[in-house]
């Protein structure tokens, strides 16, 4: 049998100490950590998202060669030359014909030194447009979840904090709007605002946060039956009977006992619909219903696979690594959500 | 201890199965039974408050709905507490003994008005507060705390020790700002607990120790009334002893009234003055400690006493076996709620409900042997 | 508060790092251990006494936590003779239950493992060939297969051999009948199930006679109607009355009662005692009950094993317990008890807590609750003196050997 180290590090001697204090134990924030680290999945998913972010926020600081709506217009001038050969009288004359033509943009350019990934089929280089694109789909979905979080906490809240009658109402809208197709309703309504943007009245680059705003109103929901169901739940412990008790005040009892505690639960979902917003708003830009050219979204850069085959199946430089940011994304949040699951669980002992 | 001198010696023989000489009509008694107390409960709604008094519970009713119509219109109901009444000087301690199911817990959350009372009085310190709204509530709540059974669920488990103990001490301005810190540290002194305490959070200590974080925090707010939900149920043999006496200790120094609920009869013994034993719902029993240990009235209360299993391995013990399991409080029996499981039970037990009677001076009961001496 | 005193009270994340590597390592090896192939012979053992049933001999079952190795089980030995009742009494977190858990095997891996000692257990199993195979009875007999007495060392036993003991041979009682019986099935299932696993070749109405025979040795009035209800219809008493007729079904040699009663009520805990008292006359085995209630020992234990902090610190018969006990924990706990015969105005306590079983220092466990502390007491951990054919004590006021200055 080896022998171990049985021992623990143990508070320095001191007389006083009873049996049941001299033990050192871990703090709750490391308590936290180790359990989140503890997982190998939930360290990738960090660093996926940290590089993500590191990419897209601090990326266009230093590769500066190239900016979102710079067109690359060192397209070179190609001659093409035609040779017609004709015989009149016995004598054969040839007939050079060079045609010179000037490309203004260097589109579809496979990967270089210039263009680290290529360009695109406008011409735009496919690196900055990853970073800049980046931007506009993580900023959206965040902003998305934190109003979506916002609202849901506050509905949920009130609905599981005053039950009966408000608590009725609140939840059958969120039936309601449980039932509303998120997609469809999404093309309708882009397709009106082509016409108001026709008209002038919204601008074209504020159509996808009009339509992610729509997508928040739908959404909340979920998070709002979370929060409802957890302080249901936490109502029934005995330290909110005690807080009643003690004749705390409803704010100091909701927002000082029961939200800290639905907190965990609420990091955890945000961060899982960090992920499914991102692959919305990629789906929107796709969908051609996002940013329109010349800003970009991650989305949008594999919409270009629709207007020509050919880029689909020869140009893979241009579209595939907008598809790897986002899988790298969705994947990332999944991951981080499930590690800070297991870390904030606190039945989760092993 | 199950002395049953009280009981006449035919009733001992009197089986349950014997013919019956009267035939009831269950559905007119009720009536009489239901009609006579509400007369009761009117006769004494009139009375004046007793001024000595810091507790008076009058006909307290307390009913859970369990079925509704889509109206809203209830149809079928728990009555958790039914008809208690009781009197409580300041410095008393009253012990509440009774099973799961008896409603203890919820009479002693009734009388905080945690739950609503459906209906009857609670006069605290000559106010009825019965009816008082929450804002007016949530001045008296300083002044009646209460200590629950789980030590675990009932800390905020994302607090430290020092803000589980200032926050009330705080919110009712107990003492000024500055002095807040040195009043919780000579609170947890008192209660017990280490200075270096102050900073850890709950789950860093055992049954015990939290038990009396949980007593330093109903102290805080210097109560008069405490009422004790089970407080050492959870705990040890060893830290139950030591819970128990530092509550002795806190009710003599800071002249405390308590409640204090337990289904342990041994250990309302030593903490109460006076007990009151409940069954479903209904008190069976109420008196000074000394006659419902030296003299039960109640079959029930005897059967609570020879249950207890004996710490002495010599002492074998004439138990009076009760039958059978108790029944559900959502349906209890008609008549008497206990004679299912009594021992004694007769004919009129199975159909008129007793009614709650002083027998001795101070010593209520309600059984209907007690009637035919 | 000091940022430093705060700090010290917490482990350090070099620490942590340190302990979960050591603790690892460790653990690896006792798993690898727990599901290795053995034969037989491996874990075939011989009693120290023929007439014990159940011998522990020097357990010590660790959990290896974050926060460092928690001792659950230091060294505990005692023995269970056949057909008696073997009490184990303590307070939370003095091992008894781990104790239970370790004859089990029902230890959470894996933190929680065997780190050494022995249990040796008399079972009464299959004759096995030199194939392993069971012998085949001769015709006429009443079991199928040929059966032997064997002496296992359940410590020594891979888990894929568990089998041959648990339920079969051991049989536990679980504290909570609330949650222990399965809520989808009737309670006529759940226990048609324990004769088909440990009776090879019972039909259907084998079982259900078997079934309501159990019931009714239980004190069940109607077992028909209980044969066929599901688990919430019943009330808490009747369900641990199942759980007892669960137990009983397979006909152990050991029953463990883990806390059987605490979770009832006190009209509801007299009749199951009464009832588990009737059963040890009638059934052919030994109880091991562990409870931390003195009153349920005293009503149901020939034996009594008193632990405090994963030691047996006092063990004796049930008399010398109550009417002569002699470690100071012992007497307080004793002591600490309310009864309805006192008549005290302070209840006597121990002071202090329980100790938290990581990292026990060197001396006494219990010294510095102990009012009765002599000078060895600073000094090594006592070991067992033996005051009687049956009574045992670990304390240095016993110990002829020992400075009493």
């Amino acid at each position: 049998m080896d022998e171990i180290e049985l021992k623990n590090p143990s508070v320095e001697e001191e007389q006083d100490t009873p049996l049941d204090q001299n033990v050192r134990l871990m703090s709750p924030t490391q308590m936290l950590l180790r359990r989140f680290f503890r997982s190998k999945l939930s360290i990738l998913g960090l660093i996926m998202v940290v590089g993500l972010f590191i990419f897209c926020f601090l990326g266009p600081v230093f590769y500066t060669r190239w900016g979102e709506t710079d067109l690359d217009k060192s397209g070179k001038t190609e001659y093409a030359t035609s040779e017609t050969t004709y015989t009149v009288d016995g004598v054969t004359y040839t007939l050079r014909q060079t045609t010179e033509t000037h490309l203004v943009d260097n589109f579809l350019s496979a990967p270089s030194v210039e263009h680290p990934l290529g360009t695109d089929d406008q011409g735009y280089d496919v690196l900055a447009r990853l970073m800049y694109g980046g931007r506009v789909s993580l900023l959206v979905s965040f902003m998305t979840v934190f109003l979506l979080t916002v609202f849901g906490v506050l509905m949920g809240g009130i609905a599981g904090y005053f039950g009966g009658a408000v608590d009725n109402i609140i939840m059958r809208i969120c039936d309601v709007l449980m039932c509303l197709p998120g997609i469809p309703i999404l093309l309708i309504l882009s397709a009106a605002m082509d016409g108001w943007v026709s008209l002038d009245m919204i601008e074209e680059n504020m159509r996808i946060y009009i339509l992610m705003l729509f997508l928040t109103f739908i959404s909340w929901p979920g998070t709002a039956r979370l929060v409802r169901g957890q302080i249901l739940s936490l109502r029934e412990q005995e330290y909110m009977v005690a807080a009643e008790a003690m004749g705390y005040s409803v704010s100091r009892k909701i927002f000082k006992h029961l939200v800290p505690n639905v907190m965990p639960q609420l990091i955890v979902q945000m961060s899982l619909s960090l992920g499914s917003m991102i692959l919305y708003e990629a789906t929107l830009s796709y969908l051609n219903m996002g940013i329109k050219a010349p800003y970009t979204a991650w989305g949008s850069m594999i919409n270009i696979i629709t207007t020509n085959p050919n880029i689909l199946q020869n140009h893979l430089y241009v579209w595939v690594p907008a598809g790897v940011c986002i899988v790298v994304a969705v994947l990332g949040f999944n991951f981080v959500g499930d590690g800070l699951r297991d870390a904030l669980d606190p039945k989760s002992r092993r | 201890m199950a002395d049953e001198k009280t009981l006449p010696e035919e009733e001992q023989v009197a089986t349950p199965d014997a013919a019956p000489s009267v035939v009831y009509d269950d559905a007119a008694e009720e009536a009489k039974f239901m009609a006579a107390r509400k007369a009761q409960i009117e006769e004494d709604r009139q009375k004046p408050f007793d001024p000595n008094a810091i507790l008076e519970v009058r006909h307290l009713r307390k009913c859970f709905p369990l079925k509704k119509t889509m109206t809203g219109k209830v149809t079928q109901e728990l009555i958790a507490v039914d008809d208690v009444s009781f009197k409580l000087m300041p410095g008393e301690t009253l012990g509440i003994v009774g099973e799961s199911g008896c409603g203890k817990t919820t009479m002693g959350r009734a009388i905080l008005k945690l739950h609503q009372p459906t209906s009857g009085q609670i006069i605290f310190d000559g106010k009825d507060i019965t009816d008082y709204k929450s804002a007016q509530m949530r001045e008296i709540r300083k002044q009646m705390q209460i200590i629950f059974q789980d030590p675990y669920s009932s800390l905020p488990p994302r607090s430290t020790v020092g803000g589980i103990l200032s926050e009330p001490v705080e919110v009712h301005n107990i003492v000024p700002k500055a002095q807040v810190k040195d009043y919780v540290l000579e609170l947890m002194d008192k209660c017990g607990l280490r200075d270096y305490y102050y900073e850890r959070y709950p789950h860093e200590f055992s049954g015990g120790q939290r038990q009396r974080i949980c007593i330093a925090r109903a102290l805080s707010v210097n109560p008069k009334l405490v009422v004790c939900d089970e407080p050492v149920s959870a705990l040890d043999v060893s830290i139950q002893a030591q819970i128990i006496n530092l509550l002795k200790k806190l009710q003599q120094d800071m002249n405390l009234t308590y409640i204090f609920i337990s289904h342990d009869l041994s250990v309302v013994k030593f903490i109460s003055d006076k007990i009151g034993v409940m069954y479903l719902g209904a008190m069976m029993e109420y008196g000074n400690k000394k006659d419902i240990f030296e003299n039960p009235l109640h079959p029930y209360t005897k059967a609570l006493f020879s249950a207890i299993p004996h710490p002495d391995p010599s002492v074998k013990m004439q138990r009076i076996a009760l039958q059978g399991d108790i029944p559900s409080p959502a349906n209890p029996p008609k008549g008497c709620r206990f004679h299912t499981r009594c021992p004694y039970a007769k004919e009129i037990c199975k159909h008129v409900t007793p009614n709650y009677k002083e027998y001795e001076e101070g010593h209520f009961a309600a059984c209907h042997l007690l009637d035919e001496e | 508060m000091s940022k430093e005193k705060k700090a010290r009270g917490y482990l350090s994340g070099r620490e942590i790092r340190a302990i979960t590597k050591a603790n690892k390592k460790v653990m690896k090896r006792l798993e690898a251990q727990k599901y290795r192939k053995a034969e037989e012979s491996e874990f075939l053992t011989e009693m120290k006494d023929p007439g014990n049933i159940l011998e522990i001999d020097n357990l010590h079952t660790y959990f290896f936590t974050e926060q460092g190795v928690v001792k659950a089980v230091n060294g505990v030995s005692f023995n269970i003779p056949k057909n008696a009742t073997v009490g184990i009494v303590g307070e939370s977190g003095c091992g008894k239950s781990v104790t239970s858990m370790s004859v089990m095997r029902l230890l959470q891996g894996p933190q929680g493992q065997i780190y050494s000692g022995s249990i040796r257990f008399k079972a009464y199993d299959y004759k096995l060939d030199e194939k392993g195979k069971p012998v085949p009875a001769p015709a006429g007999s009443a079991t199928p297969y040929e059966m032997e007495e064997k002496v296992y060392d359940i410590a020594q036993m891979p888990m894929r051999e568990i089998h041959r003991i648990r339920g079969k041979q051991i049989a536990m009682i679980f504290q909570e009948p609330m949650t222990s019986l399965n809520p989808v099935f009737t309670i006529g299932q759940q226990l048609d199930e324990v004769t088909f696993i440990h009776t090879p070749g019972a039909t259907k109405e084998d079982a259900k006679a078997r079934s309501i025979e159990m019931l009714n040795l239980v004190g069940i009035a109607m077992p028909e109607r209980v044969y066929g209800a599901f688990p919430h219809e019943l009330s808490g008493g009747m369900r641990q009355r199942v759980m007892i007729a669960m137990a009983l079904a397979a006909d152990p040699r050991l029953i463990i009662a883990d806390e059987p009663t605490t979770a009832l009520d006190v009209t509801i805990q007299a009749q199951i005692l009464d009832l588990l008292r009737n059963l040890k006359d009638k059934i052919d085995g030994s109880i091991l009950l562990i409870t931390h209630d003195l009153g349920v020992i005293a009503e149901m234990a020939d034996y009594v094993v008193v632990m405090y902090a994963g030691k047996v610190i006092e063990q004796g018969t049930v008399e010398e317990i109550f009417h002569n006990p002699m470690h100071p924990y012992t007497i307080g706990l004793q002591k600490s008890k309310p009864t309805l015969q006192s008549n005290d105005d302070t209840l006597f306590n121990i002071p202090g807590n329980v100790p938290n079983p990581i990292n026990m220092p060197d001396y006494c466990y219990f010294k510095e609750r102990c009012d009765k502390c002599v000078k060895a007491c600073s000094g090594e951990y006592p070991c067992m003196v033996q005051v009687s054919p049956t009574h045992f004590v670990a304390c240095h006021l016993y110990d002829k050997e020992v400075d009493h200055g």
